[in-house]
């Protein structure tokens, strides 16, 4: 069979270089064209955006007017808080239930394994719409609501679950931890399958108790998934805005406001786009010295 | 104190289709306290199983297994009193190989001091002091395999159990740690039971061997006693590297004949084999004890003389593997490198028939005479 491994240095050179990798080049040059026209060319004009006042015809050059704005922004601090109340809420809790969920499933038989790998990985399938169209439900604020009628049960009065501001977030909170956690499952499923069974069986030979397994091995080898999903987590978690825009439309009162969400008010219903460019960019640098710094924590014990 | 002992143990797999399949078939053997037994045999006969059923790791379908005067049938692992070696090292990845070492130990509260100790010992042994900060990952395969080794010393225990800890490493490293395993447990002075599909490993190392084959014990037996007196035709085929040739032969008028040539045999052999006068049995012969006439020290005058054609010569340096064919069997002769041979050369050969051995073609077990 001819390869293209040894191309030869002749005095056409450039021609037979064309003719062996030309079509290698061509066939990168589909991803690197849409990154180029939809990636990089919009973070760029949304950069020279954020400090303009945006006009669809002829912006305005201001400066860091945009960004001292909303500095000056309540609501702006207020969605910070928000988002990270939101992450801290949920991102731990969700890789726990994850992580104890796979655990279980990885003690099953084979065909118990496979149905809860997909019953739970369904949710995941379903869109944000749909869910959030069934925790409307299950959080309306009359007495038939179904979360009200259970708490009526054990008679305690109804709650306005998404119309107050002190239970709001907490209501979108908990929607996110009851939510879908199959993705993680699976990962968590495929490495703890990575695990060669015999170091349990030389741990068990080593006097280890089942704690200890647990926390001795396991937990250590599973680490690279649990800060992938920590990671990835707080990606998600920090750029919240579905159930947000379906659920309460930031309210009540601002408080369940995400920087997400803001920046969409920001730019859809005020028509700001400079000054949603510049949350969004505060947005992106959160997020980056988030990750940074979490890779920094946590990296220098993951064994890879 | 350390004895194992198994008492007709049984094991059985159940396969997807719920159909049992036999690994072990009723074994019966005792090892002594402070003895060097290997288990040898081919892929899948069973030696892993066996020495996971000792561990606890796997648990035997029937029959009794006892360690020291315990029975232990219904013992965890950690109960048992064993330590082992695991054929892909089972090192912990994420630990240093101070932890790797100190993690058994640490499981069992000893106190630190006592665990320092220990881990210094293990290291100075095993020439790993300088290691010990590392994770598994840094090192080569043979600092691995000591480092297995080591996590087992420090513990201590009444019995050793090693699962091919030689396999994975090349044939230089394979030979020093083999010299080093040996001295280790003159020094140790504990129960060593050691698998290995390697009849030359088991030759070298074990005091007894105990050769398996499709989950059935073969024989039992010191490496001078199996390679002298194997039991049957297939312990004979397996122990002795290029196997034993397994020559078609007949008993007629008190010689042993096989195509090409016969062989006299002195009255009082002939006796053992009069059963099968007129019947059919399969003559075995060692490579090594068939030499060319033209150097045969001490079997100058032998009879048993026959002439070959050679058809295939293989140069080894200290010695040479020459090939033909007696009554449709390849035959293989290691002969002296200054015996005259050459593809197509026909030459007498001396087959020293002192050390011939015969079998029953149908029991396929060796005849005593
Ligand atoms: N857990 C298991 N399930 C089913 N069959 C097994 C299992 N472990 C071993 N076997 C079978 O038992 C036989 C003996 O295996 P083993 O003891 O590992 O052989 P070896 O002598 O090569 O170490 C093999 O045929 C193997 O396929
Ligand atoms: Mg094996």
């Amino acid at each position: 069979m001819q390869t293209t491994a040894s191309p030869k240095r002749t005095s056409s050179g450039s021609g037979r270089f064309l003719r062996e990798y030309g079509w290698a080049y061509l066939f990168i040059l589909a991803p690197v064209l849409l990154f180029l026209v939809f990636t990089l060319y919009p973070v760029a004009s949304a950069f020279v955006m954020s400090f303009q006042q945006y006009q669809v015809m002829g912006s305005t050059w201001i400066g860091l007017d945009n960004y001292k704005h909303m500095i000056g922004d309540d609501v702006f601090w207020k969605s910070i808080r928000n988002t990270v109340i939101f992450t801290i809420a949920t991102v731990p809790v969700n890789i726990l239930i994850t992580f104890v969920l796979a655990y279980l499933i990885f003690q099953m038989k084979n065909k118990a394994q496979t149905f809860f790998k997909a019953t739970l990985y369904l949710p995941a399938v379903a869109s944000g719409v749909t869910i959030s169209v069934v925790w409307l439900a299950i959080f309306d604020p009359t007495d038939s609501g179904l979360l009200n009628r259970f708490l009526g049960l054990l008679g305690i009065d109804p709650v306005i679950w998404l119309g107050q501001s002190g239970t709001a977030l907490f209501s979108l909170i908990l929607m996110n931890w009851l939510g879908s956690h199959g993705a993680g499952i699976i990962l968590y499923l495929a490495s703890m399958g990575g695990v060669p069974k015999s170091l349990y069986e030389a741990a068990d030979i080593d006097h280890a108790s089942g704690w200890t397994k647990f926390a001795r091995i396991t937990w250590p080898l599973l680490k690279p998934t649990t800060l992938y999903l920590l990671v990835t987590g707080i990606i998600t978690s920090f750029q919240v805005f579905i159930s947000v825009y379906l659920m309460t439309q930031g309210g009540p009162n601002f408080a369940t406001t995400t920087i997400a969400y803001l920046i969409y008010q920001t730019a859809f219903q005020f028509y700001e786009f400079g000054l949603a460019s510049a949350q969004s960019f505060v947005l992106a640098l959160l997020i980056v010295i988030v990750s940074v710094l979490q890779f920094k924590a946590f990296s220098s014990d993951v064994e890879y | 104190m350390a004895r194992v002992e198994f008492r007709n143990v049984r094991k059985e797999f159940q396969d997807h289709s719920k159909e049992s399949f036999t690994a072990v078939a009723g074994s019966d053997f005792v090892i002594n306290d402070k003895e060097f037994v290997v288990f040898v045999g081919p892929s899948g006969c069973g030696k892993t199983t066996s020495l996971r059923m000792i561990a606890g790791l796997e648990h035997q379908t029937s029959g009794d297994i006892l360690i020291g005067d315990r029975v232990v049938n219904n013992l965890h692992p950690k109960d048992r009193d064993i330590a082992m070696v695991f054929q892909d090292y089972a090192l912990y990845p994420h630990m240093t190989i101070r932890d790797n070492l100190s993690f058994g130990l640490k499981n069992l509260k000893k106190p630190k001091a006592y665990i320092d100790q220990k881990v210094k010992e293990a290291a100075a042994i095993l020439d790993m002091e300088p290691m010990l900060g590392r994770k598994p990952r840094e090192l080569s395969g043979g600092q691995r395999q000591r480092v297995a080794l080591g996590r087992a010393i420090v513990r201590d225990p009444q019995v050793f159990l090693f699962d091919e800890p030689l396999s994975n490493l090349d044939a230089k490293l394979r030979v020093q740690m083999r010299v080093e395993l040996s001295e280790l447990h003159k020094r140790l002075g504990a129960t060593i039971v050691y698998v290995t599909h390697d009849q030359v490993e088991a030759m070298t190392l074990g005091e007894r061997i105990v050769v398996m084959n499709r989950g059935i014990i073969q024989q039992i037996a010191n490496p001078t006693e199996l390679y002298a007196k194997p039991r049957n035709m297939f312990v004979a085929g397996f122990i002795g590297s290029p196997p034993m040739n397994f020559i078609d032969a007949s008993i007629e008028g008190g010689r042993v004949v096989v195509e090409g040539g016969s062989f006299e045999l002195p009255a009082a052999k002939l006796d053992a084999l009069s059963p099968y006068a007129g019947r059919k049995l399969i003559l075995g012969i060692r490579p090594e004890d068939i030499h060319g006439e033209d150097y045969a020290p001490g079997l100058e005058t032998s009879p048993h003389r026959m002439n070959t054609h050679i058809q295939v010569v293989e140069h080894l340096g200290s010695e040479n593997l020459l090939y033909f064919h007696i009554g449709g069997r390849l035959v293989t002769a290691k002969v002296h490198p200054e015996t005259k041979a050459y593809p197509g050369l026909e030459k007498p050969f001396i087959f020293d028939m002192r050390k011939a051995h015969f079998f029953d073609p149908d029991s396929e077990q060796r005849i005593e005479i």
